[in-house]
């Protein structure tokens, strides 16, 4: 049995690696502007339709001064504000005519503004947005107002007693570097929002920039018509001069704990271990995707004793965080009982002790890079999701084709990287644990 | 607008029309069978959809259906355990799940196509075979039981007043109760209810086939032939229940101890769905009313945008799929009970804006009553005034392409056409699409009027407990509710704004009962 499904991997893995030297099978065209800013384009199989991105590279991580916690994704809501050409109503308005689905978001380490919709409009989506990166314009009495949106965004998102131990335990795993705080910012910053009209200008100036920019447009479009509308609309956008430093986390010497009490939700642990910055050339990341997938899918030895036989745990999860700097590789287990929390906790140390005395089977690592990659290639099935795909890989490197790199990257991933992944970066001392249990303390050692 | 988080983003429309056509037919008269071929495609998506949904749940057995959908996903077949199906996939990345709502429960694989044929197994396994195991029964059960008990009242105030509005809503009917059922209710369900569930429900009978992708026409006909194979019992499926037209306009208020905001919803019956050709209409009044997750609304633009209040405010003229997740909505949930709703998400409560501002620290509620009472005189407006000429054609304009989004993916695709089979329809996305190019602003208007009210409502707010008395009673005594902005704010707010806020403030919601519930005591 055992063997008819090797042979059957084998011969799948064998017409996968034939189709696919590059796991996006489809060219990325780029260029870049005499400002820098760079145009990435990829035609697409999609009559008719166009999705349309701007990738800005800065995020709560670029959230350096204090006070001003949340500035990056203040300043997403701020974009929708209006220009000196088009009032925000103006603005809505064409939008609405143009019939797509837009919208943005914010993360750690960027903002993405994204519309998909009618490839034909396509002028005109490149007219609006220009106008606002380059334009925007909004009145000290628009800032504060929408300050109280974000407030109602925070206050939403604060029911979930899950995202309340998260703020606090980043707050705890970072002392130092701007990932300290949530992208929403602490509360006390967003409620001082208001105050800091002149801060939000010195924010647009600084990073609303064609180098902090790349615009990406996947669909019914070529690389010539997108080139020559970037050009006509984003020429003339000036290059900036700010450098964002951000500081360096210090390496942590000890385990450090963060405990909720909360009776309304099943005991929840958490291990944090400070993981290493992305790359698209060290095989730390990949080695690290490929170990967490092992250790914590549902195939996994662990997930199978803890889950599915003895049925202490409802879930379980573990993965290493893209970001541009040293970031988290969490773990997640939502558990039956709060007497429990210590013994997952052992059984979670001991499965990744093991992989790193023992590393783990060829047959686990060769199922593994097939599985990514067979993920990934089944869900490019729309421009949108295409043009999600290269934003993710162009805010972490600036670079697209970063996509095709980290995926044959992974393909390179031995057993003895994995095992050196596991000793470098699964140690206590770069530990943060965090626990929900209706108890005052988490107790968890 | 402006999720801070990534979502699934629908993209776009009809990807692959100019190359396919989709086939529909019936393959005999009790098999539905819905076919979308794209050749080109590395995946094959399918979809079995059983016409049976929450409102086949027996009484005292709420939650069954949805029990059995996830005990056939969640477990093993006759071959296999849950767990060699894992693995055997794993490589693979195929995947599979259940969509259970209130009249049909769809399974949906995912699989690449150069593995479909070995890959097949495994579905037909999990659907004519079932190992229904006791070990993998307790696994879900708990999973089940953990969500009606704790998961709903504790993660999302929105999604829990929404579920708490079906609740109030359709009381006494078998839409009331929430698919994974209620806190009692889970307890009593058994591995051997389970068993007859499925032979009485998931049979060859109630089922529509839907495929897309690369796939053969052989690899069709063993689909078919084996799915013919299910439980020839005809199921008896229980008439929907239908919201009884609320007396009046009547609020139920959660008092949960911690709450943040107040999460609003409001709803009151409505007679028509995407069967009718009147549905159109109601689409272009509800997209500028309050499109979902647009700033385009007028909701929206008076709620959030003018005043600051919240995060988003929305109207709805159909069951939408968790809202806080989707900016599209998702196939696999038509329904024949509809209602026309207001989603206000969480709006400040006194406690939180007395803490924030000095300058209001004299002030006895927060923000959710004038934030009803601004949503409902808008409706009112619309249903006295109707839309202008303008408006009528840049928001048909908007949803004639817009809509088109909603089937971006191959497997929405076959979603929304399986579901068009659900109202009579053959491509609902199309068939609207020629509705809105005929309907003129006088139909809109006239269809506003004819369908929706603001006299008869039923009301949910999940609230902080210390917000829940002074709103009751401020609700109940139609106490005026002046907006209290913070100074910072109000400062930079034009007269006309301000204007209409004393008329808000003074609108009459004709509130007729206002009841506390604990919210431990929801969901019972």
């Amino acid at each position: 049995m055992k063997t008819f499904l090797l042979s059957a991997l084998l011969v799948f893995a064998a017409a996968t690696a034939q189709t696919q030297s590059k796991i996006l099978p489809y060219p990325i065209y780029q260029k870049t502007l005499s400002n820098g800013l760079n145009i990435v384009t990829v035609p697409f199989d999609s009559p008719g339709l166009a999705a349309f991105f701007v990738v800005v590279r800065v995020g709560s991580r670029n959230e350096v001064e204090k006070g001003v916690t949340g500035f990056a994704h203040f300043f997403e809501h701020m974009m929708f504000r209006g220009t000196e050409k088009y009032s925000s109503e103006q603005y809505n308005n064409i939008l609405k005519s143009v019939g797509a689905n837009a919208n943005a978001n914010t993360s750690l380490d960027r903002t993405i503004y994204h519309m998909t919709g009618d490839a034909a409009k396509l002028e005109t989506m490149f007219e609006l947005e220009s106008d606002r990166f380059m334009h925007l314009k909004y009145s000290e009495a628009d800032f504060k107002t929408e300050a109280g949106a974000v407030k109602g965004e925070y206050t939403k998102n604060f029911a979930s007693p899950y995202q309340q131990l998260y703020e606090n335990m980043v707050n705890t795993a970072f002392t130092t570097h701007t990932y300290k705080h949530t992208t929403m910012g602490f509360f006390k910053d967003i409620v001082d929002m208001p105050n800091q009209y002149q801060y939000s200008l010195e924010f647009f100036n600084r990073y609303y920039r064609p180098e902090y920019s790349t615009v990406v447009i996947v669909g019914d479009v070529k690389p010539e018509q997108t080139n020559a509308l970037a050009e006509k609309y984003f020429g003339n956008w000036k290059r900036g001069t700010y450098v964002s430093h951000v500081p360096v986390e210090p390496v942590q010497d000890s385990t450090r704990y963060v405990h909720l009490q909360n009776n309304s939700i099943p005991p929840s642990l958490s291990l944090n271990y400070k993981g290493p910055a992305f790359s698209d050339s060290a095989l730390d990341i990949p080695s690290l995707d490929i170990l967490t997938t092992i250790l914590f899918s549902n195939i996994s030895p662990l997930y199978k004793k803890l889950v599915l036989q003895e049925q202490k745990v409802r879930s379980l999860y573990g993965g290493a965080t893209d970001s541009r700097d040293p970031d988290l590789i969490s773990i997640e287990a939502s558990l039956i009982k709060k007497d429990d929390l210590q013994y997952v906790k052992d059984e979670i140390v001991k499965a990744i002790e093991q992989v790193k005395r023992n590393g783990v089977d060829e047959k686990s690592l060769a199922e593994t890079k097939m599985r990514l990659r067979n993920s990934f290639a089944m869900s490019i099935d729309n421009p949108s999701t295409i043009a999600n795909a290269l934003a993710h890989y162009i805010y972490l490197t600036g670079d697209p084709e970063s996509l095709n790199r980290s995926y044959a990257l992974l393909d390179k991933v031995t057993i003895d990287d994995i095992k050196s992944a596991a000793k470098k970066y699964f140690v206590p001392s770069s530990l943060t644990i965090a626990t929900i249990s209706a108890d005052a303390e988490g107790g968890v050692k | 607008m402006k999720s801070l988080f990534m979502k699934h983003q629908g993209a776009l429309l009809l990807i692959f029309s100019l190359l396919l056509t989709a086939i529909l037919a019936s393959s005999s008269p009790a098999q539905q069978l819905v076919e979308l071929p794209i050749p080109k495609l590395n995946k094959v998506v399918i979809k079995l959809q059983f016409r049976n949904g929450s409102i086949c749940d027996p009484k005292g057995k709420e939650g069954l259906t949805y029990a059995t959908a996830n005990l056939i996903t969640q477990g093993g077949t006759k071959e296999l355990s849950y767990s060699e199906i894992q693995d055997k996939i794993y490589p693979w990345a195929a995947g599979y799940g259940a969509l259970v709502d209130k009249e049909v429960t769809t399974f949906t694989f995912q699989v690449p196509a150069e593995v479909l044929d070995q890959f097949y197994p495994i579905l037909k396994g999990l659907l004519l075979e079932p190992a229904f195991a006791e070990n993998d029964f307790h696994r879900i059960m708990k999973q089940q039981q953990n969500y009606v008990d704790q998961v709903i009242r504790a993660s999302s105030d929105e999604e829990y007043s929404k579920k708490a509005l079906e609740d109030f809503l359709f009381r006494g009917t078998n839409y009331q109760h929430m698919v994974q059922g209620t806190s009692e209710d889970v307890k009593n369900i058994s591995l051997d209810d389970i068993k007859m569930q499925y032979k009485n429900f998931f049979t060859r009978n109630n089922l529509t086939i839907g495929i897309a992708g690369n796939y053969s026409p052989k690899f069709l006909a063993s689909l078919k032939a084996d799915m013919a194979k299910l439980s020839n019992v005809t199921p008896v499926i229980p008439p929907p229940g239908k919201a009884k037209m609320p007396d009046g306009v009547n609020v139920e208020i959660i008092a949960k101890e911690g709450a943040f905001g107040s999460a609003i919803f409001t709803g009151t019956p409505l007679a028509v769905t995407r069967s009718d050709n009147d549905f159109a209409a109601l689409m272009v009044a509800n997209s500028y009313l309050g499109e979902h997750r647009k700033s385009y609304g007028v909701l929206y633009n008076k709620i959030r945008e003018t005043r600051s209040m919240n995060y988003g405010d929305y109207s709805y003229i159909e069951w939408y799929q968790n809202g806080g997740g989707y900016m599209l909505p998702p196939p696999g949930v038509p329904r024949h009970s509809n209602y026309f709703s207001i989603w206000i998400r969480p709006v400040q409560i006194a406690v939180q804006l007395q803490q924030q501002y000095p300058e209001l620290k004299n002030i006895s509620i927060g923000h959710a009553q004038f934030a009803l009472r601004l949503a409902v005189r808008e409706v009112e407006k619309i249903i006295h005034d109707g839309i202008s000429p303008e408006a009528f054609e840049a928001t048909r304009t908007f949803l004639r392409s817009y809509i088109k989004l909603y089937v971006a993916t191959p497997s929405d695709q076959l979603g929304y056409l399986m579901d068009s089979k659900f109202y009579g329809r053959t491509d609902y996305i199309k068939e609207m699409d020629h509705l809105l190019a005929k309907l003129t602003v006088k139909d809109v208007n006239n269809a506003v009027k004819k369908y929706w009210r603001v006299n008869n409502m039923d009301i949910t707010i999940v609230t902080d407990t210390s917000e829940a008395e002074p709103l009751a009673k401020s609700l109940k005594e139609n106490l005026p509710s002046p907006m209290s902005y913070s100074n910072a704010v109000k400062a930079g707010l034009p007269k006309s704004v301000l204007e209409e806020d004393e008329l808000i403030a003074a609108y009459n919601l004709r509130v007729k009962h206002v009841t506390i519930i604990d919210s431990k005591e929801t969901f019972k």
